[in-house]
Parts: structure tokens; C-alpha cells; sequence
């Protein structure tokens, strides 16, 4: 080598070691705002949310991060909403000023509600991951359609209250089918927030339209937290239930099973129609034997994928020993989604991600559903799609539809 | 979740026949006086600490969810059944009331409202975020053999734990009010409450009975947080609801009344209750503050007001 040559490349490997930056393409990171109910008294549920979007986020910058984009990182940036509206909306223009190019949240629907506006002024996209109520897509949709709006920024991967409606009717038909009775009085006891409200109407028009052999014979809502179910549980009880079908949250959860059973209210099983707190493990923990038998139609992973073996065993390690479920599920399937919105999109541009979000056909989602992730014209995911799930020796297992069952559903509960 | 009262319209159930059923009011009845005592144990403390100090203890709710915490931990880890170990968590209470009281409470006592409120909405908030750190978001309950335990007059059932809750109320308020009454520490407090400058002038250590005050206040909270533990599901964020619910019962029965506070309780809960049978349960707690706004219109100062401590 000659030492003018020596010189050359020595001076310019000095100039690449020292002056990095404009030389070698950095990885960017994107940030995405991760909203959730961390605290409040759907602090459980949120919790469960935010740590299975965190081990999304490190799965996806694990694997190389959003290849179209450079390898560009996910950033995570946390919200909590505190389980309120207006915390809700405040973080998230928090979170927008702190530079998130895309939004998930929130798991309440009323929390959810309140950053759906926030993020259609921002011109942010909003993947809703967990949120039943209809309002929360359907709203924005019919502004685009009435030309008040001109984008839609919002689309939900998860079932809408309807849905649940149409598929809760469905399962119960099939499952008293299946087990050779006729049950004909439903009693639906529901939480009267805006997700327990939507559901309850949900599953009343679903039946309606459906028109099957048993009747919906007293609705009985409560205001969420109740502090006393004694009365709602005299009511049902003097309707001389056939089915129990409660729409619940956690707290009102703990309330109303002991008082039923306190109150001997008898019925051939307690079926809910979709709702949290008939199946986490803190309510199994203190509910014990009055979770048992019970059965709820809610998203449920789909453990006959070896990703979700694979992943539930990582949630039960970084949770502290709890289980992969519905909410950590569809959040961590949320995460995914938006990698796989920025990989097609290669760009973080809102428009641009509008447009891939509407062109979505993610095959690879771990929960239970009758087909790839996609977005319709209202923005949901037509595929979205719960499982009946039922308590059998204190561990919730997918009983129904027969594709995805676990196990064999016990129905009529057996009598204590 | 407000958006629920614009989109929901529930269907208002009670088909013909069902309001009138007679067992399903005696039911309602029974349920909603037994209830009653643990919402009268809920307002004594509050009413207690108000009608001595002027100060409104908007930590009065995390406080308590702190004893339900402590009645949990006692069940759970040590085996102690709330029903007996409510008087450890009511000894606990009044240690922390003390200290928060003469640490806290005592620099702001002759401060503008709003000062006040700030520092009791402030120490609201440390309980409630102590409480998620140290105990987890879960919503707890703790179980007793007496939860579960019923007992049968004909069609309707009495709550073998809430009669227990009801009769430690009942107990607990006549307590107190011998205490009041008969005890010196009792007078000077009332003393304090009545006028605290004319109780300094004639020798009694105001900031020492504000402290005792407060102390009794709070054990009374723990007491009732131990108790209801089996009764109501709690978590961190409880505090609030359980504060509303106090304040509520303590301006129907009267600003710092005991016996108000009692009664208060009592018919808050019989009109909730009775309010789930005849109209849309989702409507029942519009009767309990209905009720509020009428006593507000007809008897401002509440139904016992001017009988304080």
C-alpha cells in the first residue's frame, strides 16, 4: 500500500468513525401512544393492555423492526387514562404533542369515546384496539359520509357491542341445542355505562332479529359501581330466570354472583353475553367457586395457535403470573396491526396510513376470528369475533364455537 | 361514560304485576335498612371530624379504603375475620388520624375552604395512588363464612352480614354519643365544636382535643372500612364514590350530627333500595340525591342540622 493511498483511507475511516450521523443511516423510531385505563376502577384490565403493547412493541423491534422504514423502532409512549373521559382526551393531546404518529387505546369505550375527537382534529390515526361500543366508529364514519369530515382517522380491531349482540344470541341458541334443553326465561342484568348499555342493546336487538325459542323476559341495568345488588337480585330473582345473563365489569362482578347465590336464585347456568369480570384471574382469585360453570362470549386468544402458546407463556412470566387473555390479546395483536400498517404504508404520514389501515388484511392475529384483520367502511373489523367461554376447574377455556373449543361446555351448571 | 346516558335508551323493565308484588318490596325494605347501617357507619366518622374541626375530610373515602385494605390483609394474610378484626383496623385508623391531623390537618385549620380542600383533596389522592402501589388495581372482597350466611323468613331473607354491620352501626353511634356526653374528653370536644375560641379562653388544649377529634374520626372510618370489607368490592380508586355517598348521607341527616348521620344513612339507603323496585335500578341513586336536593330546598341546614357534637 502506498502511503498516499494509506493516508486516504485511514483519514476517510476517521471521518466515517467520527462524524457517524451523516454517513450511516440511522434507524428512526416512530412513536406510538399507547393509551390505556392504567388506573381507576378499570385499572386491571388496562394494566394487562399497556404490558402486552409493551411486548408487542419489543417483539416487533426485536425482529428488525418496520423493515420499509429503515428498520425504524417502535417508541412507545404511555397514557393512562385514569378510567375518565377527560383524562382520557388530555392525554392524548399529550401524547400527540410529544410527537405520536399513531394512537391505541383505550379499552373503556368511554375513554375511547372522548380521544376519537382529539384524534380526528390532530389528523392522528387511531387504532382502537379494545372498545365495544358501536358509537365510537359508526359516529366519525357517518360524519365522512355526511361530508362534515373528509378523513376517517379512527378504526377499531376489536368486536363492536353489535356483534357481540349477533354472536351471544347465536352461541346461546347453539349451546342449549347442543345440550338437549329448552331454557325460554333470559334474565339480562347489565352495568349502565356506555359499553354495558351498548352491549345490553347489542344483545336485545340481536335477539329481536334472531327471534329464537327462549324470550329476554326482565332487563335490570345498575349504575357502575354499584354498591349494592341486593334489590337487582330480589328483581331477577322474582322473574324466575331460566338463564342468568349478566353484562358486568369487575367490581359489579364480585357483587352480583355471591348475591345470587346468597339469594338461592335458581337457573340452569349463568351466561353472559360478553363483558369483563367473569374471567380474569384476580376475579377468580376472590370469586372462586361462584366463577364456576359460569360461561361468557368474549375475544378470547386462540390458544390452538403456537404463537399464542408462545406468547401466553411470556405474559404469565413479565404479568407475574397472569394469563393471556382478551385484553392483553387484542392489544398485543393491536401493536402488530400498526407495524403492519407502517410496513406497507412506509410512511408516517397520516393519509398514507389511513390508506394502508383501509387496504388492512393481517392474517397472523392470535385471537379467535373468522378471518384476517380488515376494516370496513365503518371502520371495524368485520372478523372480529368472540368465543364462548366457560370456568371449568377455576381456568377460563374456550368451550364455543366447536372450532376453537378447548374443552366440552358443563351445561346446565351442576348444582352446588 | 357520560356519553351512556345519551345513547342508551334503556328499556324500562318492571313488566305489570312485578312492581306490586309484595315480597319483592318487603325484600327491597329489609335489604335497604339493613344496607342503611353500613352507609350510617360510612357518615359518622365524616360527621364526626366536620362538626368538631369545620373541616370537610374529602380524604374520608381513602381512608376507608385503606381499613378495608387492612380488614383484607388481616383475612387474608393472618386469618382474622373483619368481623372481629375491625377494631385492630379502627386502633390503626386512629393512629394515622392522629398523625395526619397534627402533621397536616393542624397547619391549614384556620386557612381560607379552599386551602383546606386542596390538602384533604391532596392526602385523597397519596391514599389512593399508596393504595394501587401497595395493593394492585384488582378489585377485592373478602369472604367470610357470615357473607354468605342467610336467614329465611318465609320468602324473604335477612343478610346474616349486613344485620351484624347494622348492629355495630346502632352500637358504635350510641358509643360515640356516650362519649360526647359523658366522658370530659367528650365535652371538651364539644366545647371545641360549639365555640373553639370561648373553649381556649377556659383552659381546654384545642389542638390537642382537634387531634383526639380527628383520631376518633378516623377510627370510626376504620372501623366501618373493616366492616363493609365484606360487604362492598373495593379497589384504589373507591375512594371517591364512598366519599359522595358520606357526604350525601351527612347533609340529608345535618352538617356534623351523629344522630343525622345515622338516620341519614338509613333512609339513603331504604330510598336506593326502594327506588331499584319501583322505577329503573340504573335510576336509583337519582332518588338518593333527589332526596338531597329536597332536604337542600325545604331544610337547608339538613334534618338534624344545629344539633352538632
Amino acid at each position: 500500500m502506498q502511503r498516499r493511498t494509506f493516508l486516504k483511507s485511514t483519514v476517510a475511516g476517521a471521518a466515517v468513525a467520527g462524524f457517524p450521523l451523516p454517513l450511516r443511516a440511522q434507524p428512526k423510531t416512530i412513536k406510538i401512544a399507547a393509551i390505556h385505563c392504567a388506573t381507576g376502577p378499570l385499572a386491571e384490565p388496562g394494566q394487562a393492555c399497556r404490558l402486552a403493547a409493551q411486548i408487542a412493541a419489543d417483539h416487533v423491534n426485536a425482529a428488525g423492526g418496520i423493515k420499509s422504514m429503515g428498520g425504524a423502532k417502535l417508541d412507545l409512549l404511555i397514557g393512562d387514562t385514569q378510567t375518565k373521559a377527560d383524562v382520557a382526551r388530555a392525554e392524548a393531546e399529550r401524547l400527540i404533542n410529544a410527537g405520536a404518529q399513531m394512537l391505541m387505546g383505550t379499552f373503556n369505550s368511554g375513554d375511547t369515546a372522548a380521544i376519537v375527537p382529539v384524534a380526528q382534529q390532530r389528523r392522528v390515526p387511531f387504532l382502537v384496539d379494545i372498545s365495544a361500543a358501536d358509537p365510537i366508529t359508526a359516529n366519525v364514519a357517518r360524519a365522512v359520509k355526511e361530508g362534515q369530515q373528509k378523513v376517517q382517522y379512527v378504526y377499531r380491531n376489536f368486536p363492536t357491542g353489535t356483534l357481540f349482540g349477533q354472536r351471544a344470541v347465536q352461541y346461546f341458541t347453539e349451546i342449549f341445542k347442543e345440550a338437549g334443553v329448552s331454557p325460554k326465561r333470559v334474565v339480562l342484568m347489565h352495568c349502565n355505562d356506555l359499553f354495558g348499555t351498548n352491549q345490553s342493546k347489542g344483545f336485545q336487538a340481536a335477539h329481536k332479529a334472531a327471534n329464537p325459542s327462549w324470550e329476554i323476559v326482565e332487563v335490570i341495568p345498575w349504575p357502575e359501581p354499584p354498591s349494592d345488588l341486593s334489590t337487582e337480585v330480589s328483581r331477577a330473582k322474582a322473574a324466575k330466570p331460566d338463564i342468568i345473563a349478566p353484562i358486568t365489569r369487575p367490581a359489579s362482578a364480585l357483587l352480583l354472583l355471591p348475591e345470587l347465590r346468597k339469594q338461592r336464585v335458581e337457573s340452569m347456568g349463568i351466561v353472559g353475553p360478553g363483558s369483563p369480570g367473569l374471567y380474569e384471574a384476580g376475579q377468580l382469585t376472590v370469586l372462586k367457586d361462584d366463577l364456576e360453570h359460569v360461561m361468557t362470549s368474549i375475544p378470547w386468544p386462540n390458544f390452538k395457535h403456537p404463537r399464542a402458546q408462545k406468547l401466553a407463556e411470556e405474559y404469565l412470566r413479565r404479568s407475574g403470573g397472569k394469563m393471556l387473555d382478551t385484553n392483553s390479546g387484542y392489544s398485543y395483536d393491536g401493536i402488530h396491526v400498526i407495524a403492519d400498517v407502517l410496513e406497507r404504508a412506509k410512511s408516517t404520514e397520516p393519509d398514507a396510513l389511513v390508506d394502508a389501515l383501509k387496504k388492512t388484511s393481517y392474517k397472523d392475529t392470535l385471537m379467535v376470528s373468522s378471518g384476517p384483520v380488515m376494516f370496513n367502511e365503518i371502520g371495524d373489523n368485520p372478523n372480529a369475533s368472540p368465543a364462548m367461554v366457560q370456568i371449568l376447574k377455576q381456568k377460563p377455556v374456550a368451550v364455543w364455537p366447536k372450532e376453537h373449543a378447548l374443552a366440552k361446555f358443563v351445561f346446565p351448571r351442576p348444582k352446588a | 361514560m357520560a356519553e351512556g346516558a345519551r345513547t342508551g335508551q334503556v328499556r324500562v323493565p318492571a313488566p305489570q304485576g312485578l312492581i306490586l308484588d309484595p315480597v319483592l318490596v318487603a325484600q327491597a325494605l329489609v335489604s335497604g335498612l339493613l344496607f342503611g347501617g353500613v352507609y350510617s357507619l360510612m357518615a359518622i366518622g365524616l360527621t364526626l371530624i366536620f362538626g368538631v374541626m369545620r373541616v370537610v375530610n374529602f380524604a374520608h373515602g381513602d381512608l376507608m379504603v385503606w381499613a378495608m385494605y387492612l380488614a383484607w390483609l388481616g383475612a387474608t394474610r393472618f386469618g382474622v375475620d373483619p368481623y372481629a378484626g375491625f377494631v385492630i383496623a379502627a386502633a390503626l385508623l386512629f393512629v394515622a388520624g392522629f398523625v395526619i391531623q397534627r402533621q397536616l390537618v393542624d397547619r391549614i385549620v384556620d386557612a381560607p375552604h379552599e386551602m383546606q380542600i386542596l390538602l384533604m383533596l391532596g392526602i385523597a389522592l397519596v391514599l389512593e395512588n399508596g393504595a394501587l402501589v401497595a395493593f394492585g388495581p384488582e378489585p377485592q372482597r373478602v369472604r367470610t363464612p357470615l357473607t354468605q350466611a342467610a336467614v329465611w323468613l318465609g320468602p324473604v331473607f335477612i343478610d346474616v352480614g349486613r344485620l351484624v354491620t347494622f348492629v355495630v352501626a346502632v352500637a358504635l353511634t350510641l358509643a360515640l354519643s356516650l362519649f360526647l356526653y359523658r366522658s370530659d374528653a367528650g365535652r371538651q370536644m364539644r366545647a371545641v365544636a360549639d365555640n373553639g375560641y370561648g373553649a381556649r379562653v377556659i383552659g381546654a388544649d384545642v389542638r390537642r382535643i382537634s387531634a383526639l377529634a380527628f383520631a376518633v374520626g378516623a377510627a370510626c372510618v376504620g372501623a366501618a372500612g373493616a366492616l363493609v370489607a365484606p360487604l362492598l368490592p373495593f379497589q384504589p380508586s373507591t375512594g371517591l364514590q364512598l366519599s359522595v355517598t358520606s357526604f350525601n348521607i351527612v347533609i340529608i341527616g345535618g352538617m356534623g350530627s351523629l344522630l343525622g348521620a345515622f338516620v341519614g344513612g338509613l333512609l339513603v339507603s331504604v330510598a336506593e333500595s326502594l327506588g331499584a323496585v319501583f322505577l329503573n335500578p340504573s335510576m336509583k341513586e337519582l332518588v338518593s340525591f333527589s332526596l338531597l336536593v329536597v332536604i337542600l330546598l325545604v331544610r337547608p341546614a339538613g334534618l338534624f342540622g344545629g344539633r352538632t357534637v
